[in-house]
Formats: C-alpha cells, structure tokens, sequence
C-alpha cells in the first residue's frame, strides 16, 4: 500500500512546492513595491505621481508703505531645490482673486525664495499657492490664507529724510523769518558774485552789450531756475545803464521766461520802454547747433561782458573759449563738477556748484534771501558734525571693539540711509 | 490776479511734490508732471519756430546785415519740418517711424545734422589746448595743484607713466604714477566730489524754497516783493 | 552714406573746423544749415515722440494727460497780448514742480548718501587697514570736511576756519585737476574719430 502513503506526501510536498513558489514570486513584488512606493518609483501610470517635493511655509504679508498694491511672500524652498542634483527647476507664483480662478503670475529660478506680488488694489482679497516644477512633474504648496494689502497715506520708511529734510528746510525758513525781523546776517564776500558790477559798468564803458547764457536745459532743470533768479538782477542793472542784453536760448521755455524776467526787471528800474523782447531769441533746441550760433554772435558783436551761468555739458568749453578770445570779462557758474575746470580755466571768474544757487540771493541783498543762506550753512554744519562724530565712532569701535561705539555708529549711518 | 494765482500755482505744486515723495499713493506724480512738462514743451516749440522764423525773415525783409545766410536758415528749417512732419520719401507710409532708413528726414540727419554736431564735439580738442595752456600756468597754489593732479592722471592713463616709474620698489609701489592715479582718483578727488555735491545739494534745497515759498518770484514777471 | 551725402558732409565739416581760423562767410553758411536743420529736427522729433506719442496717443487711456495739454495751450496765449498773462500759469506749474522734486532728489542723493559714504572707520574694516589705506581714508575724511567747509557762507575765511578751507579749496583743485584730465583725453579721441573721418571715409587717402 505505497501508493496511497506516496501520494499523500506527494501532495504535501505539492503544497509546500506551490507555497514556496508563491512565496518566490510574491516577496519580491510585495518588496518592490514597499520600495517604490518609499522612493516614489514611477508606477506603471507614471505622470500622475508627484515626485517632487512642494515649498513649505508659505507666508503672505502686506509690503510696507505702498499704496496697497504689493504684497510680500516667502517661503521654504522645496527639499529637492538642491545647488547639485536638485530636481527642482524653478517655482511658478499662482494668485487667486474674488473670482476664484488661479492666475499664473510669474515664475522664479530655484533657489528664490520670496517674491513681491505687484499690480495689486487695496481692499482687495488675495491668496496664493506656489508650485515647485522638476522636469516632469510639479508640487503645489498649501494656499495661503485670504490677505488684503493695505494702502499707508506716510512712508515712515524714510522718516530720516523727513527730519532731515524738517531741520534743513526749517532752518532756512528760520533764518529767512530771523532775516525779516532786522536782524544782521553776515555773508561772507564771493569774488565771482562781487565782479557782477564791474563786469555790467565794463560793458557800460566799452558801450558792447552783454551776452548771457542760461545753460542748455529745459525749465525742468534746478540750474537753469537759478540762471533765470540770477538774469533778473542782471537785467536790472543793465536796465539801469542802459545796456543791451544778448540771450540766445536754446529752449522755447526758457525763451518765454527769461522775457517775463527781463521785462519785470526793466520795469522795476523804471525803464520799461527799453525793454525789447528781442533781446531773447531762440535758436535750436540742438546742443551743438546752439553753441555755433552763440560762437558766431560772439565773434560778431564782441560782447564785453559774458555770464555763463546755468547746466552745460561738453560745450561749455567751446563757450568760455571763445568768450576769452574776444576778450570778454566772463562770469561763469554750473552745478556740474566736470565742466567746472574749463570755466576756471577760461573764465575770469567761477561760481562753484553751491555758489550758483546762492547768486541770485547773494546779488539780490534782500534780508529773506540772505537768510536762506545761513539756513544753507546749518544744513552744511549737520554734515560735518555728523561725518566726525561718525568717523571717530566707527574708528575707535575697530580699536576697542566696544558694542556702543558699534551701535552709534550704526545709528548714524542708518540717519543718513534711504531706505528702497 | 494775475500775478497771485501763478504764485499760488507755484506753491501748491511745490509742496505736493515734495509730499508725493513721503506719500506712497502720491509717488506717481513725479511721472505724470514729467509727461505733463514734455507736452507743455511741444506747445512752447510753437513759440520758439515762429521767434526763429520771425527773426530770420524780419533780418530778409529788412535786408540787414547777412540776411542771405537767414535765407538759408530758414530753407534748412523748413526742409527738414516738412520732411519730418509729412515723412516725405518714408519708405512706410505716414504711420511709419519718422527716422526709417531711406527717409528724407534719415538722409538729411546723416548726412548734414550728424557730420555737423560730431565736427563742433570734435572742435573741443583744439579748445582743450588753448585751455590747457591757460590752466597750466600754475600761477598760484591752487592753479599747481590743479595742475599736478592732472598731470598724474594725464600720464597714469598712457605707457609713459608707467615706464617713468616702474623701478619703484615693491614697499613704495604706490608712488608708481599709474597707482597713484588710481589713488588720486579714490581719494583726493572723491573728497572734493562729495565736497561739492554736498554743497549743491543744500543749495538746491535753499533756492527751491525760496521759489515754492515766493521770496524769487523773477519768472512769472513779479515785481520785486 | 551715399557719395554726394559724403561730400555734403566733408564740406559742411571743413566749414566748422575753418572757425579755428577765424569768422568767415564758409562758417557761417555751415552755422545757418546747422541751426536751420536741427531746429527743424528737433521740432518733429517733439512732435511725433511727445505730442503723438505721449499724448495723442495715449489721451483715451489717460484722461489726465489732457491737464498737460491744457497748460500747453495756456502757453500759446502768449501770442495774444490782451490774454497773455494766462502764460505764465504753465510757467508757474514748470518751476514749482521742478524745485519740489528736485529739492528732495538733491537732498537724498547729493547731501544724504554723500555723508553716509565719508563715514568710514579710518583704520579700515575689521582693523586690517594697510598703511596706505589708512593714509587714503584720512585724506577722503578730512577732504570731504574741509571742502564742505570751504562753501560756508557765514564765515570769513580767516584763522583756523581759513586754514580749513584752503584745505577744502586744495583738495577741490584736485577734483578739478583730474575731471580736466579725464576731459582731455575724451576730446582727443573724438578729433581722432573726425580726421579718420575726413583722411578716411571721405578723401580716401587711410584706409
């Protein structure tokens, strides 16, 4: 009876044979799958799989001191935004409105991780998710919560330059009031401003006229308000002693307000009816065209007096030159520090940068005016007080390493900083 | 009337552009009265064309003296307008960019306005001798220090300075005359830059006041106040 | 450039360049071409770019601009001497916004952030200043102080404060000095350009 003993361990062994061979067959795919799944291993649907890893701690928050149109997000970069190896290949900013709809508003290299939203409306909601991008896939954040950007009415960000600007412009109006009330200012003597007077009586003797330049900028240029506040006490005198005055001009602007300038000086020397307003012409808005008109009006009408006052630019050169050689007394003055050694070089006398905005105060004698030049001066000391104290602080900080002389330091540099 | 508003004007304007700056809804402002003065501009050319014109045929009429030369003034002035405003000879029609190659307004550009401003620019280097000669005279202190200066620069920048000084040792090599320009440069001189800007600045802030606030009231034809 | 073009504009620049001689009646026909033409471009230039294109253009978009052309208009009264005064309320619009603007722009740029440059720690950052270094930063600082004190207005120049400012005015003759040289060598380049020009393009004889 070996048969049937046979046949039931022949059976058993087929169960232990058909165990093992599931037990072949089952390990590793149940294995393989535990391990595609922890390493995220493209499945047989392999496009619908996220494989990168999202931003985390996304963060919204109102941008200070706008008007309500920006708002600030940061957030953790991805874990596979890596400088070598990342997966990660740049992060797409999505903004979610009252409609509802996802936007697509910008899209960022790796490695970035803020962005300012832009082109915003105060009052209005706004959320916003964003996504991180590898070559096949892509990871959406959490979307944020709901925030509305607000508008500031103040940017206290530049509170320094409000007090900056509070103690310079109210000491000039300090010392413009103090001025008024008939107390004395002493200004100090300015040779280019004191030789006005010898230049316009020069041009008196030599019966030539004077030739003034207002610069080759618009009205939308400081130097050539300053040129224009300065021809107004020119004219005045020239009204006077009945000189000409020559003024090509090279804006249509300028034309028209140097005329209103020329006209009230001459009525208020009391000599209207020698006003002409053909004494100011102009002639090409043209840098160069300009200054061969004004190169050839010398030559030709020999001016005895040229004032050279206001913005130039190259051709300032070629002006004082050929002033100096038809021998005209000339009194220059610009705000550009390049053009001014060909003036010095060339002029009789040079107004320097500050000089030129002073002038018109300087020439004018009035009490107001002066006393806008003491506020100038309190403004300048401010500046040197403030460059020592700084100085010293930060140099004696590198010697002994003291945290306050750091602290002070710091501070003072920070009065002096705008903020973007 | 006449004389309070534009000073009004003046002053409202002057202080709401210094408020735009410490206002952020007010920041554009800047912009717009920049767009505002370009299109004044536009208008104010209508003046300055017809003074020019007018000047210039009163000189022909007149027969005055080289009233031919006006003659050509006014041909070149009135060629150019035309060509400009009609775009004669425009490749494209009236939409196209008025300085399309093959234009008259191109041609004329290129081959007169162009040759004519580079040959003035050009003319600065024989004015730059003149003024050299004057500047170098090294008549008192300053005038020698001016001119020390920029003869250190002048020769830093050429391969003669460098051959002058190359023997310097390596503890003084500052003294060599191409790193004593650059030190010149970095030093000195920035110093006196930021002097002078310093001084600009605060000039600026004071004559801006004064016109905001009236006390220089020449341009709009003020008596003195 | 086409050939007539070319002799057009060796002829027209042989006239400027006889100005270094003297005034004379070549010159003067190159000035008056040249004043003729570039006004002309400059007014249609201004006209297509800002009138069309800043304005015209855009005047459907930007009611606003319509305050510009407005003030343009009131400028052209001019023209009438019964309602002329109406010109000077652009004029008044022009200077008030220009002192406003750049009042603040100067102060930040020019006074603000020069003072905040100057203040340095002389011995260099992190103490590791060389001696040359040392040297520069003193001169920078005490430069910049001595230069602004130079523009005082208050002050006569005498004693100690006189002694400071000739410093101040030393130390801008430098500036003066180096810009000068700097200029130089730019306006030798543009002669070179012109004669390559004239030796070159023109007349054939460099090539």
């Amino acid at each position: 009876m070996i048969a049937s003993g046979c046949t039931a361990g022949a059976e058993r062994f087929g169960s232990y044979l058909k165990l093992a061979t599931l037990a072949t067959f089952l390990i590793p795919i149940v294995g393989f799958s535990a391990f595609a799944q922890e390493n995220s291993v493209v499945s047989a649907d392999s496009v619908a799989v996220a494989t990168v890893a999202p931003v985390t701690s996304l963060v919204v928050e109102d941008y200070r001191y706008d008007d309500g149109e920006n708002l600030a997000l940061t957030w953790v970069p991805s874990i596979d935004d890596q400088p070598v190896g990342g997966k990660v290949v740049g992060y797409e900013i999505f903004q979610i409105t009252d409609s509802g709809e996802p936007e697509k508003i910008a899209d960022v290299l790796p490695g970035v991780s803020s962005f300012l939203a832009t082109g915003l409306h105060a009052g209005a909601s706004y959320r916003f998710y964003v996504t991180a991008r590898a070559e096949t896939s892509s990871a959406p954040s959490v979307i944020s919560a709901a925030l509305t950007p607000h508008r500031e009415w103040i940017n206290w960000g530049l509170w320094n330059l409000m007090l900056t600007a509070l103690v310079v412009g109210g000491s000039v109006m300090f010392f413009i009031e103090t001025a008024r009330r008939g107390h004395e200012l002493f200004v100090r003597k300015i040779a280019g401003l004191e030789a006005v007077d010898e230049a316009i009586g020069r041009a008196t003797e030599m019966g030539r006229p004077i030739l003034y330049i207002p610069g080759i900028q618009d009205m939308d240029d400081v130097q050539t308000l300053a040129s224009l506040t300065i021809l107004g006490r020119v004219a005045e005198h020239a009204a006077t002693y009945d000189i000409r005055i020559r003024m090509p001009v090279s804006r249509s602007l300028v034309m028209t307000a140097a005329r209103e300038t020329i006209k009230a000086a001459y009525q208020a020397a009391g000599r209207p009816d020698a006003y002409n307003e053909d004494m100011v012409n102009y002639v090409t808005d043209e840098q160069f065209g300009y200054v061969a008109a004004v190169d050839g009006i010398m030559v030709r009408e020999r001016p005895a007096t040229v004032f050279l006052l206001g913005a130039f630019f190259a051709e300032s050169l070629i002006l004082a030159e050929t002033g100096n050689s038809v021998g005209a007394i000339q009194i220059a003055g610009t705000a550009r520090p390049a053009q001014l050694p060909f003036f010095i070089a060339a002029c009789d006398f040079t107004l320097i940068g500050e000089e030129l905005f002073a002038a018109s105060a300087y020439l004018s004698g009035e009490p107001k005016s002066l006393g806008s030049l003491k506020g100038q001066d309190v403004g300048k000391g401010v500046a040197m007080v403030a460059i020592v104290l700084g100085v010293v602080a930060a140099t004696l900080y590198a010697l002994t390493g003291a945290a306050w002389l750091q602290a002070f330091g710091d501070w003072l540099v920070a009065m002096f900083t705008i903020a973007s | 009337m006449r004389r309070e508003i534009p000073l009004g004007i003046t002053i409202f304007v002057g202080f709401l552009a210094i408020v735009s700056f410490f206002s952020p809804p007010l920041e554009g402002l800047g912009e717009d009265f920049t767009l505002f003065f370009d299109i004044i501009a536009v208008f104010a050319f209508f003046l300055g064309g017809g003074n020019l014109v007018r000047l210039h045929l009163t000189k022909l009429l007149k027969k005055k003296r080289d009233w031919g030369f006006s003659v050509v003034t006014l041909v070149g002035f009135f060629f150019m307008l035309a060509a400009g405003l009609f775009k004669i000879g425009n490749p494209g029609d009236i939409s196209a960019s008025v300085t399309a190659q093959g234009s008259l307004f191109a041609t004329l550009y290129y081959n007169v306005h162009l040759p004519l401003s580079s040959t003035m620019y050009a003319l600065l280097a024989f004015f730059v001798a003149s003024a050299s000669y004057r500047a170098f005279r090294a008549k008192n202190r300053e005038a020698t220090v001016l001119l020390l200066a920029a003869f250190v620069i002048l020769l830093g920048s050429t391969p003669f300075g460098q051959l002058l000084t190359n023997w310097m040792p390596g503890g003084i090599d500052i003294l060599e005359i191409p790193n004593l320009a650059v030190w010149v440069m970095s030093s000195p001189n920035l110093a006196g830059q930021r002097a002078i800007m310093i001084g600009i600045g605060l000039g600026v802030v004071s004559m801006s006041l004064r016109l905001i606030l009236g006390i220089e009231r020449t341009y709009l034809g003020e008596d003195r106040g | 450039m086409d050939h007539l073009g070319l002799w057009i504009a060796g002829f027209l620049t042989l006239g400027i360049y006889s100005f270094l001689y003297r005034d004379n009646p070549w010159y003067k026909l190159s000035e008056s071409i040249f004043i003729g033409v570039s006004a002309g471009y400059w007014v249609v230039t201004e006209f297509w770019q800002n009138f069309v294109g800043k304005f015209w253009d855009q005047k459907g978009d930007d009611p606003w601009l319509w305050i510009g052309a407005v003030l343009g208009l009131m400028m052209l009264m001019r023209l009438f001497p019964k309602i002329g005064w109406i010109s000077r309320w652009p004029l008044a619009f022009v200077v008030g916004a220009t002192s406003g603007f750049w009042m603040m722009n100067y102060l930040t740029t020019n006074c603000m952030a020069q003072v905040q440059a100057t203040i340095i720690p002389l011995l260099g950052l992190g103490y590791e200043a060389s001696a040359v270094m040392i040297f520069s930063n003193i001169v920078l600082v005490v430069g910049t102080f001595c230069g602004v004190a130079y523009f005082f207005f208050s002050k006569a120049h005498t004693g100690v404060f006189g002694a400071t400012a000739r410093v101040g005015v030393w130390t801008i003759m430098v500036t003066f000095g180096a810009m000068f040289a700097l200029t130089i060598m730019n306006r030798m380049s543009l002669l070179i350009g012109r004669t390559s020009f004239i030796f070159g393009e023109w007349l054939g004889l460099i090539r």
